[in-house]
């Protein structure tokens, strides 16, 4: 490359006739009209605050104080950019670049004085050191370990366990049980055990999908009385509440990544990323025709994790 | 396979949405070609198979009729007599309202007969019972027929996978001449909700059963979404409070059907002021409320309007050389 | 007007006989106290002078730069009315349809922000815009940084802090948005968790102790996540800011090659006064964008959403932009997942964690992998044109492709909506299409660089055209035109290529080319 061009520093002394110098020109053919342009953007900057606070001081309006506050910084900015590019030198300026490694004798010499002065320091009493790092070590595992570990409690069988159990009823969000009239066929309901409304783990989507009973799967037979069926609301894929019921397909399609469970087969996924099914309810219908719960899920509710099957 | 997905496609493509219809499209065959067997729609589709046994269910006309119906393309219908017509005739018809002890008239039947004989009888059949093509009306109620026809989705001109909402073919009283004909040929069903308890109703109630039962298909600000195997939750932002309850107690198509039972008639209310005064006047308290589907569209104009309008800043501040 | 030069202001500053002070000599006598006790004028002087490029791209990583100032601002601002607490109390605020209900601290304060205080929402809307465009930037900055090797030796460190500001940055916006514990988040919140609890063997203790417990946790994630929010990934990123300058300003900039540029010198404006004022104005400019956002574009209208509760859910909920492609990653994953042993490898694993790990590990290994696989291992200063890399240009289009591809993924009920189409093939085009259309992308665009390399050398000369020629015998005949000069395959000035014509058919052409008007212009009868 050639050096004729890296001639111009940005060094006043090399400068010598700022009349005659190309790059000292503005860029704006008529400095004066370009700052009076720039003056009026200020003043109409200001107006626009000046408006903002008053609107601000009036009671607040979003839109209005957002539109100003913009057209307020789009002047001062749209001004500043025009000062700068307009109103200075022009340009171009070079710069020199430096070589940035080191040379070689500053490079040893920075050694010497790590590894000289180092080997005096560590080397004699290594002894030392190890104490040292023993000391910071066991500092360490007491942040990773303990302190960390006092942050939540461990993983537990909370993991696999809900309230539903042998006996419990179908309680709507309100507490109210649910009894086997409740839900028209093609129709669903989201449902806790009694006494847990609320809780993550143990809602449920109580579906009648039928009037007849339903059977989804062998050993299934007594799951789903009537035409009700139970399945935990929680996605197995990444632990969405399901609540998109389709009627006439009898599909369940999860909100977060469409995974899709087909109602009648014990919720099996037919589509999406979700790889099991979702864990039925067994249910049964006592004598006062209240829907309880046969036991627990089928699984685990939930999205997978690597003790899923200890 | 659903192949009047492509049909429907095509139509939509003389919308304004070609660049995105036309990719789509093209993976379309690519999929199509690779032999992807649309598993989960196959699944759908022989589930719809088995649940079809069930009496109140209202099977829609099948997707793979490609042949179109032959609905009469005007939409003269003649509108015989006046509603003051009905006033002098006697109430022998069935009753059409929840809570109400009015009835149908014989002259509301009989125009709504003509007038179903015009414009429903060619699938549904002249007495309503069916066909091939449409399924039995009969014993499904007042508010199931009374939906489909304001909703526009019926009559229906084109068997298409789910009808879409449009302006409805008949005017009020009209409808409700098919409905007290409808309604004449059988008993049963569900008669049109009461909306008088809306106004005393519970907005904040409504927002909370709206969160737990319709927010899951209707998105929570009632835009509407696509379901699985083709289906939709429809916008919720046209809909009259009377044909919010009506689906929610009927059901009409994928939608499951809430009985008294699952939300009480308070309840019911409740939701109707919500998606009539909550959802469809939406306080938009930020400015342009972008359709309200959410990040997807606050992506788009977060990067192409601010990092948009400020890259073309820089391409003022900067040089272009 | 005069000229004021520096020594001209230094004569003039010399100690006043009169007491008072003129407005320079109090400036300068500021600066003397201060250079006095610093050192700071032979700093200030080489920080003053230093050049920066005037060309447009290189103002891109400021847009990052003013929107995370932005952010700090508006998020001390939130941070006095914000009460980061999931404890639930019933809402009487102004916002009607939610009166009565139950709603965390957390939401509540986030409604007041919205409706009760004067600025608030307005601060608000502007907060997350600005999360918003400041990934953005990063990304479209990243991109130029990418494609133009400005990576190279010696600024891979750099590179490497600008992939940890991204990841930072992405980290950080998902906490923040998290916060105001409505329904969307809350089931991003969720999605988050079965994330962490699907890393092999610790991942769910790492979910146990940051939720204090089982989903949902007992109440202490919202305050966590705070902490993390507005105090240690913000000065971390700051941190880093810090040094990502520092490291700009110690190793100067690159530059594109032109006139009088060289691997020796940087080519420009100087720091004081042009680049300053500009930058300046840039800064205003963003603030600008941000609060026309802010005031006009509705963005997260957490009212309408309503409180979270673990069993309520809406459809349509997807993260933020900058989550996006790893939303789009679990959507299109297939349903497998590995279990062996008692033990689970689940689904969301590998979309969620081993995906993002291996993506972020080549981001930030890729200056030493491209050193190593071109051996190229020389000091860059000046920039690569993208074309003239067309391996390099094609890997990241192909990367950017695939990363769309997933961003597009994650609204695949949103495109089916619109576009009226089944969602299942929605998601069979995408399962198939994120692989398809990166590897076109990289080939297109390894195919356009080349050919812009061969346009480069033709630059200005005309492709020659064929001339259809129907014979007596009625044959038709297709034939190079006659060559003219400024041809791409006429060689030279003078020497023609000779014309290889049917002597048959020779004299047609040149008649028709010229009955036509061929030598002057190009014509439609001619194909």
């Amino acid at each position: 490359m050639s050096t004729e061009q890296n001639e111009h520093h940005l060094k006043e002394s090399e400068i010598e006739d700022p009349q005659s110098d190309e790059r000292l020109r503005l860029l704006a053919k008529d400095p004066k009209q370009m700052e009076i342009l720039i003056g009026i953007l200020f003043v109409v900057a200001t107006i626009f605050f000046v408006v903002m606070m008053v609107v601000y001081v009036k009671g607040s309006q979003t839109q209005l104080e957002g539109g100003l506050m913009a057209a307020g910084f789009g002047c001062l900015g749209v001004g500043m950019v025009a000062w700068g590019k307009y109103l200075m030198p022009k340009g171009p300026f070079v710069e020199e670049r430096h070589q940035l490694a080191s040379s070689k004798e500053e490079q040893d010499a920075f050694a010497d004085v790590l590894l000289g002065r180092g080997k005096i320091a560590i080397a004699r009493r290594s002894a030392l050191g190890k104490l040292l790092s023993i000391a910071l070590g066991v500092f360490g595992i007491f942040t990773l370990g303990p302190l960390l570990r006092s942050l939540g409690p461990n993983p537990d069988a909370s993991l696999k366990k809900t309230a539903w159990k042998k006996g419990i009823r179908a309680v709507t969000i309100n507490g109210r049980p649910i009894t086997v009239n409740d839900i028209a066929v093609g129709g669903f309901m989201t449902v806790f055990p009694e006494g847990d409304e609320g809780s993550y783990s143990g809602q449920t989507l109580l579906i009648r999908a039928g009037s007849d009973n339903i059977t989804t799967m062998s050993g299934r037979e007594s799951w789903g009385p009537e035409g009700y069926l139970a399945y935990s609301k929680v996605c197995t894929h990444a632990g969405c509440p399901i609540s998109l019921y389709q009627q006439e397909t009898q599909q369940l399609l999860c909100p977060c990544h469409q995974s899709l469970f087909n109602v009648l087969t014990g919720a099996e996924p037919v589509f999406g990323p979700a790889p099991r099914p979702l864990p039925q309810l067994p249910l049964y219908i006592d004598s006062k025709g209240f829907l309880r719960a046969q036991g627990g899920f089928s699984y685990p509710i939930g999205p997978g994790y690597w003790e899923i099957g200890s | 396979m659903d192949w009047t997905i492509f049909l429907f496609i095509f139509i939509k493509l003389n919308n304004l949405k070609f660049i995105f219809s036309t990719a789509l499209l093209l993976s379309l065959f690519i999929a199509v070609l690779a032999g992807f067997a649309d598993s989960a729609s196959n699944a759908a589709s022989n589930s719809q198979s088995s649940t079809s046994q069930m009496p109140t269910s209202i099977s829609h006309v099948s997707a793979s009729t490609t042949t179109s119906m032959a609905t009469s393309s005007t939409t003269s219908v003649k509108s015989v007599g006046t509603p003051t017509a009905k006033q002098s005739s006697v109430s022998v018809g069935p009753l059409l309202y929840q809570g109400s002890s009015v009835r149908a008239t014989q002259s509301q039947i009989n125009q709504g007969k003509v007038l179903f004989i015009e414009n429903c009888s060619s699938c549904h059949g002249i007495d309503a019972s069916g066909s091939v093509r449409a399924p039995n009306l009969v014993g499904l109620g007042p508010a199931t027929i009374q939906f489909w026809v304001t909703t526009g989705r019926m009559p229906l001109s084109n068997p298409i996978i789910q009808p879409i909402r449009k302006p409805s073919r008949f005017n009020s009283s009209q409808t409700l001449d098919i409905v007290a004909y409808v309604s004449s040929l059988g008993p049963g069903g569900i008669l049109i909700p009461n909306m008088n308890g809306v106004n005393s109703a519970s907005i904040s109630d409504g927002a909370s059963l709206f969160a737990l039962n319709c927010a899951g298909c209707h998105t929570i600000t009632g835009a509407g979404d696509a379901l699985a195997s083709g289906a939709y939750a429809p916008s919720l932002h046209q809909a009259t409070p009377t044909q919010v309850a009506e689906a929610i107690r009927t059901g009409p198509a994928n939608m499951p059907r809430f009985n008294s039972g699952n939300i009480s008639d308070a309840h019911l209310n409740d939701i109707v002021k919500y998606v009539t005064q909550g959802i469809q006047r939406p306080n938009n308290a930020g400015g342009w409320g972008l359709g309200g589907v959410g990040p997807v569209a606050e992506g788009f104009i977060g990067l192409l309007i601010g990092v948009g309008l400020l890259v073309l800043a820089s391409l003022w501040i900067g040089e272009r050389d | 007007m005069e000229k004021l030069t520096t020594k001209d202001l230094l004569k003039n500053l010399k100690p006043n006989k009169d007491n008072k002070l003129s407005p320079q000599e109090r400036a300068a006598n500021a600066g003397r106290w201060i250079d006095e006790r610093l050192g700071a004028a032979k700093g200030g002087r080489t920080f003053f002078n230093k050049i920066f490029p005037d060309h447009w791209s290189f103002m891109l990583g400021e847009i990052a730069l003013y929107s995370f100032v932005v952010l700090l601002v508006t998020g001390v601002f939130l941070s006095l009315y914000f009460d980061p607490s999931s404890t639930m109390l019933t809402y009487h605020g102004s916002y009607k349809p939610l009166d009565g209900t139950q709603v965390s601290a957390a939401y509540n304060s986030t409604l007041a922000i919205s409706f009760n205080v004067r600025f608030g929402l307005l601060v608000r809307q502007m907060h997350h815009w600005g999360a918003d465009i400041f990934l953005g930037a990063i990304a479209v900055h990243m991109c130029r940084i990418f494609f133009t090797g400005a990576f190279r030796k010696p600024r891979e460190i750099n590179w490497i802090v600008g992939v940890t500001l991204l990841i930072l940055g992405i980290v950080n916006g998902f906490l923040g948005y998290s916060l105001p514990d409505d329904l969307i988040s809350g089931t991003g919140l969720r999605i988050m968790f079965s994330v962490l609890e699907s890393i092999p063997v610790v991942g769910t203790h790492l979910a146990f102790w940051l939720f204090g417990g089982n989903y949902p946790g007992n109440g202490v994630i919202i305050p966590r996540m705070y902490m993390l929010h507005i105090l240690v990934i913000p000065a971390i990123i700051a941190g880093l800011v810090g040094a990502h300058l520092f490291m700009l300003v110690r190793q100067k900039h690159t530059q594109f090659p032109g006139k009088g540029r060289t691997e020796h010198n940087v080519v420009g404006t100087p720091m004081w006064p042009g680049f300053m004022f500009k930058t300046q104005g840039f800064l205003f400019l963003t603030v600008a964008v941000l609060a026309l956002l802010g005031g006009l574009a509705q963005i997260n209208p957490i009212w309408q959403y309503g409180q979270y509760f673990p069993y309520k859910v809406s459809y349509a909920v997807q993260p933020d932009w900058y989550m996006g492609w790893l939303d789009g990653a679990l959507r299109i994953m297939p349903s497998w997942e590995i279990s062996a042993f008692g033990y689970m490898i689940p689904n969301q694993f590998f979309p969620s964690i081993l995906f993002p790990g291996i993506a972020f590990n080549i981001f930030i290994i890729w200056p030493f992998l491209e050193a190593r696989m071109t051996k190229d291992r020389d000091i860059h200063n000046l920039l690569d044109r993208p074309r003239d890399r067309p391996k390099r240009t094609a890997v990241g289009t192909g990367a950017l492709a695939f990363f769309f591809m997933l961003f597009f993924a994650s609204s695949t009920d949103v495109l089916a909506n619109y576009l009226s189409v089944s969602l299942n093939l929605v998601l069979w085009f995408f399962r198939i299409a994120t692989y398809v259309v990166p590897i076109v992308v990289a080939l297109v665009t390894y195919k356009i660089c080349i050919e812009l390399q061969l346009a480069g050398k033709n630059a200005g000369r005309r492709k020659r055209f064929n001339v259809v020629i129907r014979t007596e015998e009625g044959e038709y005949v297709a034939q190079k035109s006659p060559a003219r000069e400024g041809d791409m395959d006429v060689l030279s000035e003078h020497g023609e290529i000779p014309l290889e014509l049917n002597d048959r058919v020779s004299h047609v052409i040149r008649q028709s080319a010229d009955s036509i008007g061929v030598e002057s212009k190009k014509s439609k009868t001619t194909t």
